[in-house]
C-alpha cells in the first residue's frame, strides 16, 4: 500500500500543475482612441468638435478671401495623411483656448499682397514703447494653444502668415492628441527630425514660453519678423537636438531671452546633430523679460550644436552673442564673425562678450576688438570681465527710424515694431561689412507652395534689411 | 511535536532520577532551569536554595544554568520561580558529603498550561529566540525570524530598521537616513510583499504596491518573519521574500508593560537647526474644492508651511509604548491591546551632483558632465502612532474566532533647504555664481488601517477549517507641499567674499497629492490529515478573493513672483498664475494622472505535506493567481490609454522538501513559481515629475513571473544558537526596469518609462548565518552573496557621425538589478547577564556596493559606496519590573556615498571646482549624505 501512495499523490500534483498550464492567460484590453475622419473643410459654420471631444478633424483647402472661425476650446487636427491648405488671403479665427495640431501637412500660403492670418479676433494692439506692461499686454496672455506639429508632420509651411496671441499652456488632452508635452506654451511646435519646417516672411506676434519651438527638424526660416515674443522667458527660435537648416533675414524686437538658439540636447536615435546656420539676422532690446539668471539675449550656441553665425545686427541686447562651454557647443564645428553690437550705456557694452562664456571675439566684429586698450585687453580671455565702456554708442547704425540711443523709454519697453524702420540709410556702418562667402544649409525642398520659395543667400550689409532692397520684406 | 513533548518528558524523569539517586554530599548546587513544554531555557528565573532557615538566591544565566556554590551540608530545599510560570515543586534533600557537587534540573510549567488547552494551535507567546529558533527549524519553508526579545534588544525603533539585522537583507534609506525599503537578497521592493499576521496589507505608497517599512514601530511585534521560499497557501506574489509582521496577541495571564524614552540626533546644534514648520490650512487643492471648472488665484493659496519655519537647536525626540492584555471568562477570552507612540526628529546633510540630461559626445561617448550641484539639509520630525489590539475568544473546544485591529499612522513633517548651483562652469571662477534657493516643506501623511475576523473550526478528527475576513485601508495624503524657490545672484571679489546678492525669478509651487488604498478580502482553507499508510498526510485546499479599489490625486499649481526681487520678506511678492487658465484644475497637466483601480484577484491553491520517509519531509502543491485589474483616469476621451483592462492567470507549482539528518540539523530544498505585479502607478500612463528625470507610465507593462530554487543546511544546536547555510537561484521573466522614453522626437526632456527588459534576469547567491553564545557573551554573523545580471539597452552619445557629427545611438549593457549589492552582511556581539540584569548589543551592518541609479547612457550609473554603520543598545534592569534602556545609532557617523565610474581627474577643468572633496581616484564622488548620530534612552516597565 504505502509503495503506491506516494506516486499517486505525485501523479495527483502533475495532473494538477499541468492542467493548471492550460489555464494560464493573459487578456489586456488598452483603451484606444481613433481620430476620426475629416471632412473637407468649410466656411459655412464655425469648425466646432462635438461628441463630447475637443477633436476637429479638418483637411482641404481653405479659399482665398474667406474667414474660418474656430469654436472655442476645440482642437483642430489635421489627421496624419491629411492636408490642409490656405490659399492666398485666408483668416483663420482661432477660438479661445483652441489649438491647431498638425499630424499631416499644414500649408499657408499667404502671399505679400494678401497675407494670411491665425489669429484671434477683436484684441486691440498698442505696441507704443511702455504702451502696455507686460501683464496688460494681450500679446503675452496666451489666448489660445498654437500650431502644434506633431511627430509625423512631414510638412509646415507658413508663408506671409501672421501668427498672433499663442502660446497657452497645452494642458493633458491637447497634448496626448498631439504628442506633444502637457506643460507647452508654444505658439509654434515642429517635432520631426524627417520633417520640414518653413517660415518665409512672416509674423508672429506675442507669445508666452518659447514662441517658436524646432524639437527637432529640417528648417528654413527666412525674412520673418518677430515680435513681443515670450512673456518672462523663452527663447524665441529655439531648436533642439536633431535641428538643420538655415535662420536668415528674421527681424526680432523685445524677445524675452534670445532671438535665435541652437542647442542638440536631445538628440533622438537617427537625427543628425544640431546644425544651424544664421546670418543677417537683427536683435533689437532682446533678453530683458527674462527673469532667470544666466539666459542669453541674441543668438546663442549650446550643447554640442554645430553650425555659423555671420552678418548679425545686434541693438541693446542685455547679452551679446553666447557661446556656452557647459554643455558645450560643438565649438569644433562653429565659426562666427562680422558681427555687429550697439550699446546705449556701459552695462550692454561690458556683455557683448557674456562674463562666464566662452565666444571668442572675432577681427571682423564691429565694434572692433581693438577699438582702445580695454576694449578689448591684451590678456582678454574669453568670458573674463572687461570694460566695455569705450565702445558704448559707438557706429551708430543709422536706422531710418529709431533713434539711438533710445530716447523716452527703458531698452526692455521696445518689443514691437509698431511705426520704427529698422532698414539702413546709406552710409550707415552697417553697410558692405558683410561676409558673402558662407552659404545657407538648405536642406528642405525647394518649391513656391510645398516648400521654400526663396533662400536668399548672404548679403554684403549686416543685419536683415539690405540696401539693395533684398532680405527682410516686411 | 508530540516527539519533543516525549524527550522532555524523558528529561524531567530522568533529571528526578538524577535528583533522588545520587544524594550524596555537595559544597556546590548546580543545574538546569528549563521550560516543560519547550525545553527553552529559562534565564532570568530566580532559583531559591534554603538551609537550615537561611535563604539564598541565584539567577539562571543565558544558558539557562544556575549555580550555588559553598554550600552547607545537611538538608536542604530549592525552588523556581519565574515570572509567567507555576513556581517549581519544592524539591528537598540532604547533602551530607563536603565535595559533593549536586545537579538539580528543574523544569517549569507555564502558567498558561493548567488551564484546560484548546486543542487548536493557539498564538503562543513566540517572544523569545528559542522560539523563533523553533519556528524555523519547524517550519515547511524557507525563512528567517526575529524574535520580539531580539527586537527589543536591537538598536531599531522601527521595523525598516530592523530588517536589516535579517540574513539576506538590506535597506534603503530616506533622506533623511530613516530605513524605509527592504532588499531581498539582491531584489528590490518592488519584488517582495508585507503581510501583518499572514495578511497581505494595501500600501500607502502613491505609484506601487510595496509597503514602507518605517512605517511600523517595531516594538508592536511578536516576531518578524522573512520567508524566502512560498508555498502553495501562501500569496504568490513575492519574488525576493515576504515580510510577515506577526503582532502580539492576547497572553495567558495579566501582562503590563510600558516604555518611554528621549533622545536627540547630534546632527542638530545653533549653526545647523533643525528646520520645523507647521503645515498649511489647506487639506484640499482649490480644484477638489471648486471643481475643475475653477480659476485659482494667490488668494486661494496658504503659505503657512513657508512662512512658519522656525529653527530648533536641539530637537527632544521622545517615544512611548504601552502594552496591557489578560485573559477573562475562564481563560476564554483574551485581550491585548498595545500603543507605540514615536516622535523622532533626524535629518541630512546631503550634496550632490546633477548630472546633465545628456553628456557629452567628445573626448570620447558618454563623457560625463553635470548641470547642477545641489547642497541640502533635510530635518524631518516623523511621528508615528501604531495602535492594535486582539481579542480571541474560544466558543468550545473546537471553535475559535479572533478579531484583530491595527492601526498605524504616521505624519513626516520634511523641511527641505536646498542650494542649487545652476550653470556649472559657466561662470568665471569665484566672481559669480548663480544659485537656486528653494525652501520645501512636505508633510506626509500615512495610515494603514487592517481588521481581520478569524476563525479556526475542527470539524472532526481529520478535518479543520479556518477562514479570515478582511477589511485595509492605506491612505496616503501630501496636502498642499509648499516650495518657494529663487535666484540668488551672487557676486564674490577675487578673494571670494560676497559683495552682493541680487535675487529674483521668485516661483511658488503649491502641490496636492492623495492616493487611498482599500481592500476587502476572504481567505479560507481547508485541512485535512487522514491517516494513509500508518502516516498522517495534510491535504490542504483553499483561496481568497480580494476586492481592491485604489485612488490616485494629483495636482500641483505653480505660481511666479513677477519681476520683483526678493529682500527676505516673502509676503511683500506679488504671486500670481502667470496665466489665468492655468490655475483650473481642467486644464492642468496632471489631469491624466488622476485616477481609479478596481482590481479582483483571487487565488486557490491544493496543497500537500507528508513525511516520504520518516525523515524526510515533501510538501507540495499548485496555486492559481487570478489577476482583474481595471483602471481609468480623468484623461479626456480622446485620449488613448486614459483606461484599461488587464486579465490574467498564473499557475504556480512549488515544491519544498526537508530532510531531517537529525533532531537538530536538516536540509531543505525547494522550487517555487511566483509572480510581481507592477505597481500602479506605473502601469497607469501617469506621467510624474520625478527626482532625476519626469516619470511615465506604461499600459503596456506585463507583470513579472520567476522560477526560484533554494537549498539550505540548517543546524540548532540549541537555545538561540543557530548555523544556517543555504543557496538560491532565481530566474526571472519579464523584470521591470526604466528605460529612456524617446519614441518620437517631440520632447526635448528625458523621460523614463518602465518597460519590461527584453532579456531575461538572473539571481544567485547564497547566505550564511551562525548564532552562539559562550556564556554571557554571544555572536551573530550573517553574510549574503548575490550576484544578479540583466542586459538591457542604453544610450551611447558619441562622435559617430559624418565628420565627427554627434549620434545618439543604443547599446547593451549589462549590470546588476538595481539595489543589489554583492556583499550584505550582519555581526553583533551581544551581552546577557541575567545576573547583572544587563544586556547590550554592538551591531554592525555591512552592505557592499550596489546599484544606486540607472542612467539612460552607457557607463553612467551611480553606484552607492560599500558602507557599514554601528549601532549599540543596551538594557540594565534595575529592579524587579523596571529597566533602562537606550540605544545608539551611527555611532561613527557613516556617511552614504555616491560614486560614478569614472576618474574623477578626466572630468572637464570647467567642472572641477564643483567636485568638492574626492576620495576615489578611478571614480567621482557624486553624493554624499551625512546623519550623524541619534541618541535614545529610556524606562522601560514591566508587571
Amino acid at each position: 500500500m504505502k509503495k503506491y501512495i506516494i506516486p499517486i499523490i505525485s501523479m495527483i500534483i502533475l495532473a494538477a500543475v499541468s492542467g493548471c498550464q492550460k489555464w494560464k492567460g493573459e487578456h489586456v484590453d488598452i483603451y484606444n482612441y481613433t481620430l476620426p475622419v475629416a471632412n473637407a473643410v468649410s466656411d459655412k459654420a464655425p469648425l466646432s468638435c462635438s461628441g463630447g471631444t475637443t477633436v476637429a478633424p479638418i483637411k482641404g483647402t481653405m479659399l482665398s478671401g474667406k474667414t474660418y472661425t474656430v469654436q472655442d476650446g476645440c482642437d483642430l487636427v489635421i489627421n496624419a495623411s491629411d492636408t490642409l491648405l490656405m490659399q492666398p488671403g485666408v483668416t483663420l479665427n482661432m477660438g479661445l483656448k483652441s489649438s491647431l495640431i498638425v499630424l499631416g501637412t499644414l500649408v499657408s500660403n499667404g502671399s505679400e499682397k494678401q497675407p494670411n492670418w491665425i489669429t484671434i479676433p477683436g484684441i486691440t494692439k498698442n505696441d507704443a514703447p511702455g504702451g502696455f506692461t507686460p501683464s496688460a499686454d494681450p500679446a503675452y496672455s496666451g489666448k489660445w494653444k498654437g500650431i502644434i506639429g506633431g511627430p509625423t508632420c512631414n510638412l509646415m509651411v507658413l508663408r506671409w502668415t501672421h501668427v498672433e496671441y499663442a502660446g497657452l499652456t497645452e494642458g493633458d488632452a491637447t497634448s496626448k492628441l498631439a504628442g506633444s508635452g502637457a506643460g507647452n506654451q508654444y505658439s509654434i511646435l515642429f517635432a520631426n527630425y524627417k520633417g520640414n519646417f518653413i517660415m518665409e516672411d512672416s509674423w508672429l506676434y506675442g507669445g508666452v514660453d518659447d514662441p517658436i519651438r524646432i524639437s527637432a527638424g529640417k528648417v528654413a526660416i527666412f525674412r520673418n519678423t518677430f515680435e513681443k515674443n515670450g512673456v518672462k522667458g523663452g527663447d524665441c527660435l529655439n531648436a533642439k537636438g536633431g535641428t538643420v537648416g538655415t535662420m536668415a533675414y528674421n527681424l526680432f524686437v523685445g524677445t524675452a531671452t534670445n532671438g535665435q538658439k541652437a542647442s542638440n540636447k536631445a538628440q533622438a536615435i537617427g537625427a543628425p546633430q544640431t546644425n544651424l546656420v544664421m546670418y543677417n539676422n537683427t536683435f533689437v532690446s532682446g533678453g530683458y523679460r527674462q527673469t532667470q539668471s544666466g539666459r542669453g539675449g541674441c543668438i546663442n550656441y549650446e550643447e554640442g550644436a554645430a553650425g555659423m553665425y555671420y552678418n548679425n545686427v545686434a541693438i541693446n541686447c542685455r547679452f551679446g552673442y553666447r557661446v556656452v562651454g557647459n554643455p558645450a557647443a560643438d565649438v569644433a564645428h562653429l565659426s562666427y564673425g562680422n558681427n555687429y553690437q550697439w550699446a546705449d550705456v556701459d552695462s550692454i557694452a561690458n556683455q557683448f562678450y557674456p562674463v562666464g562664456y566662452i565666444t571668442k571675439p572675432q577681427i571682423t566684429d564691429i565694434p572692433s576688438i581693438n577699438t582702445s586698450p580695454k576694449y578689448l585687453p591684451a590678456n582678454y580671455s574669453p568670458g573674463a570681465f572687461y570694460d566695455g565702456h569705450d565702445v558704448v554708442q559707438k557706429n551708430n547704425p543709422l536706422f531710418l527710424n529709431f533713434p539711438l540711443p533710445a530716447i523716452g523709454h527703458p531698452l526692455d519697453q521696445y518689443s514691437a515694431v509698431g511705426n520704427f524702420n529698422f532698414r539702413l540709410k546709406p552710409g550707415s556702418p552697417l553697410v558692405g561689412k558683410g561676409n558673402t562667402d558662407i552659404k545657407p544649409l538648405i536642406v528642405v525642398p525647394l518649391d513656391k507652395i510645398y516648400g521654400l520659395s526663396d533662400a536668399t543667400p548672404p548679403g554684403t550689409d549686416l543685419g536683415c534689411y539690405q540696401l539693395n532692397g533684398a532680405g527682410n520684406q516686411h | 511535536m508530540k516527539h519533543s513533548y516525549f524527550l522532555n518528558r524523558l528529561l524531567l524523569f530522568s533529571s528526578l532520577i538524577i535528583l533522588f539517586a545520587f544524594s550524596s554530599v555537595a559544597q556546590t548546587i548546580k543545574g538546569k532551569v528549563d521550560d516543560y513544554k519547550t525545553g527553552e531555557p529559562l534565564a532570568g528565573a530566580t532559583v531559591h536554595l534554603t538551609q537550615q532557615g537561611v535563604n539564598k538566591i541565584a539567577p539562571v544565566n543565558l544558558n539557562g544554568a544556575y549555580i550555588f556554590k559553598n554550600v552547607r551540608t545537611g538538608p536542604y530545599k530549592i525552588q523556581v520561580n519565574y515570572i509567567g510560570y507555576k513556581s517549581s515543586q519544592v524539591y528537598e534533600g540532604n547533602i551530607s558529603t563536603t565535595d559533593e557537587i549536586k545537579v538539580i534540573n528543574i523544569d517549569l510549567q507555564d502558567a498558561s498550561t493548567q488551564v484546560a488547552e484548546v486543542k487548536i494551535t493557539g498564538q503562543g507567546n513566540k517572544e523569545t529566540d528559542r522560539a523563533a529558533r523553533g519556528i524555523e527549524k519547524n517550519a515547511s519553508m524557507i525563512q528567517n525570524i526575529l524574535s520580539a526579545n531580539t527586537i527589543k534588544l536591537l538598536p531599531d525603533v522601527t521595523v525598516a530598521n530592523a530588517l536589516q539585522r535579517v540574513s539576506g537583507v538590506s535597506i534603503l534609506r530616506s533622506p533623511s537616513g530613516e530605513g524605509r525599503y527592504a532588499i531581498i537578497r539582491g531584489m528590490e521592493q518592488r519584488y517582495n510583499s508585507t503581510l501583518v499576521n499572514g495578511i497581505k496589507i494595501p500600501s500607502p505608497d502613491p505609484a506601487y504596491r510595496f509597503v514602507p517599512m518605517d512605517i511600523f514601530p517595531s516594538e508592536m511585534l511578536d516576531r518578524l518573519e522573512v520567508i524566502k521560499a512560498l508555498t502553495p497557501s501562501m500569496e504568490g506574489d513575492a519574488i525576493g521574500g515576504v515580510m510577515n509582521l506577526v503582532m502580539k496577541s492576547a497572553p495567558n495571564q495579566f501582562v503590563l508593560s510600558a516604555n518611554i524614552s528621549g533622545g536627540f540626533s547630534s546632527l542638530f546644534s545653533s549653526n545647523r537647526p533643525f528646520v520645523a514648520f507647521g503645515p498649511s490650512l489647506n487639506r484640499q487643492s482649490p480644484a477638489s474644492i471648486n471643481g475643475n471648472s475653477y480659476a485659482a488665484t494667490y488668494s486661494d493659496f496658504n503659505n503657512k508651511a513657508i512662512t512658519s519655519d522656525k529653527n530648533m537647536s536641539t530637537p527632544f525626540s521622545s517615544t512611548a509604548g504601552l502594552t496591557i492584555g489578560d485573559r477573562f471568562l475562564d481563560n476564554k477570552l483574551g485581550v491585548i491591546v498595545s500603543a507605540s507612540y514615536q516622535n523622532i526628529y533626524r535629518g541630512s546633510n546631503s550634496k550632490r551632483l546633477i548630472p546633465n540630461a545628456q553628456p557629452d559626445f567628445s573626448p570620447t561617448p558618454n563623457t560625463p558632465q553635470f548641470s547642477d550641484a545641489y547642497d541640502r539639509t533635510y530635518s524631518t520630525q516623523t511621528q508615528r502612532l501604531g495602535i492594535h489590539n486582539k481579542i480571541d475568544y474560544a466558543i468550545d473546544d473546537k471553535n475559535k474566532i479572533s478579531l484583530y485591529n491595527l492601526y498605524i499612522h504616521q505624519n513626516e513633517f520634511e523641511s527641505r533647504l536646498s542650494a542649487d548651483t545652476t550653470g556649472l562652469g559657466l561662470n568665471s571662477v569665484a566672481v559669480k555664481k548663480l544659485v537656486t534657493i528653494t525652501n520645501r516643506s512636505t508633510l506626509t501623511q500615512q495610515s494603514i488601517y487592517n481588521s481581520t475576523l478569524h476563525g479556526e473550526h475542527i470539524l472532526g478528527d481529520e478535518w479543520k477549517f479556518n477562514w479570515d475576513g478582511v477589511y485595509s485601508r492605506a491612505t496616503r495624503n501630501m496636502p498642499d507641499r509648499t516650495e518657494f524657490s529663487y535666484d540668488a545672484n551672487n557676486k564674490y571679489n577675487t578673494s571670494g567674499n560676497l559683495i552682493s546678492e541680487y535675487n529674483n525669478n521668485t516661483s511658488l509651487t503649491h502641490h496636492w497629492e492623495n492616493n487611498k488604498d482599500q481592500d476587502i478580502s476572504g481567505y479560507a482553507n481547508l485541512i485535512y490529515t487522514p491517516k494513509i499508510a500508518g502516516k498522517i498526510v495534510e491535504f490542504s485546499a483553499g483561496g481568497l478573493f480580494r476586492h481592491k479599489t485604489r485612488n490616485a490625486y494629483y495636482m500641483s499649481y505653480t505660481l511666479k513672483g513677477d519681476s520683483t526681487p526678493y529682500n527676505n520678506n516673502f509676503t511683500s511678492i506679488p504671486f500670481k498664475i502667470s496665466n489665468p487658465g492655468d490655475g483650473t484644475g481642467n486644464s492642468s497637466a496632471d489631469l491624466g494622472n488622476n485616477y481609479s483601480i478596481t482590481e479582483n484577484d483571487n487565488a486557490e491553491y491544493l496543497q500537500v505535506k507528508f513525511n516520504i520517509l520518516p525523515k524526510l519531509q515533501v510538501l507540495g502543491g499548485v496555486r492559481v493567481e487570478n489577476t482583474d485589474l481595471t483602471y481609468l483616469t480623468q484623461s479626456a476621451i480622446t485620449i488613448s490609454g486614459r483606461s484599461g483592462k488587464y486579465l490574467y492567470t498564473d499557475v504556480l507549482p512549488s515544491i519544498h522538501l526537508k530532510y531531517a539528518i537529525t533532531d537538530d540539523q536538516n536540509i531543505r530544498a525547494s522550487y517555487f513559481a511566483s509572480i510581481s505585479r507592477p505597481g500602479f502607478g506605473e502601469q497607469v500612463p501617469t506621467v510624474i515629475d520625478g527626482e532625476y528625470y519626469t516619470e511615465k507610465g506604461n499600459p503596456q507593462l506585463k507583470h513579472i513571473t520567476a522560477d526560484n530554487y533554494d537549498i539550505r543546511y540548517e543546524f540548532f544546536p540549541g537555545g538561540a544558537a543557530q548555523l544556517l547555510l543555504g543557496t538560491f537561484y532565481k530566474k526571472i521573466y519579464n523584470p521591470i526596469e526604466y528605460y529612456v522614453d524617446r519614441d518620437g522626437s517631440s520632447t526635448s526632456n528625458l523621460a523614463i518609462t518602465p518597460q519590461n527588459a527584453l532579456g531575461n534576469a538572473t539571481n544567485y547567491g547564497f547566505e550564511a548565518l551562525a548564532t552562539k553564545f559562550f556564556g554571557i557573551v554571544g555572536f551573530s554573523v550573517n553574510y549574503t552573496y548575490t550576484h544578479s545580471r540583466l542586459t538591457t539597452t542604453k544610450l551611447s552619445y558619441g562622435p559617430t557621425g559624418l565628420n565627427g557629427q554627434p549620434m545618439n545611438s543604443t547599446v547593451n549593457e549589462t549590470r546588476p538589478l538595481q539595489g543589489q549589492a554583492d556583499h550584505v552582511g550582519n555581526a553583533s556581539i551581544l551581552f546577557k547577564s541575567p545576573e547583572l540584569g544587563l544586556d547590550m548589543q554592538l551591531a554592525y551592518v555591512y552592505t557592499g556596493e550596489r546599484l544606486a541609479q540607472v542612467s539612460a547612457y552607457a557607463n553612467l550609473d551611480f553606484y552607492q559606496h560599500a558602507n557599514g554603520q554601528l549601532d549599540f543598545s543596551f538594557e540594565k534592569s534595575f529592579s524587579k519590573h523596571f529597566s533602562f534602556y537606550g540605544k545608539i545609532n551611527n555611532l561613527t557617523n557613516a556617511a552614504a556615498k555616491i560614486y560614478l565610474k569614472y576618474p574623477h581627474n578626466n572630468v572637464k577643468d570647467l567642472l572641477q571646482e564643483f567636485l568638492g572633496k574626492q576620495d576615489i581616484a578611478a571614480q567621482t564622488l557624486v553624493q554624499s549624505d551625512y546623519y550623524k548620530t541619534l541618541f535614545l534612552g529610556g524606562l522601560r516597565y514591566k508587571l
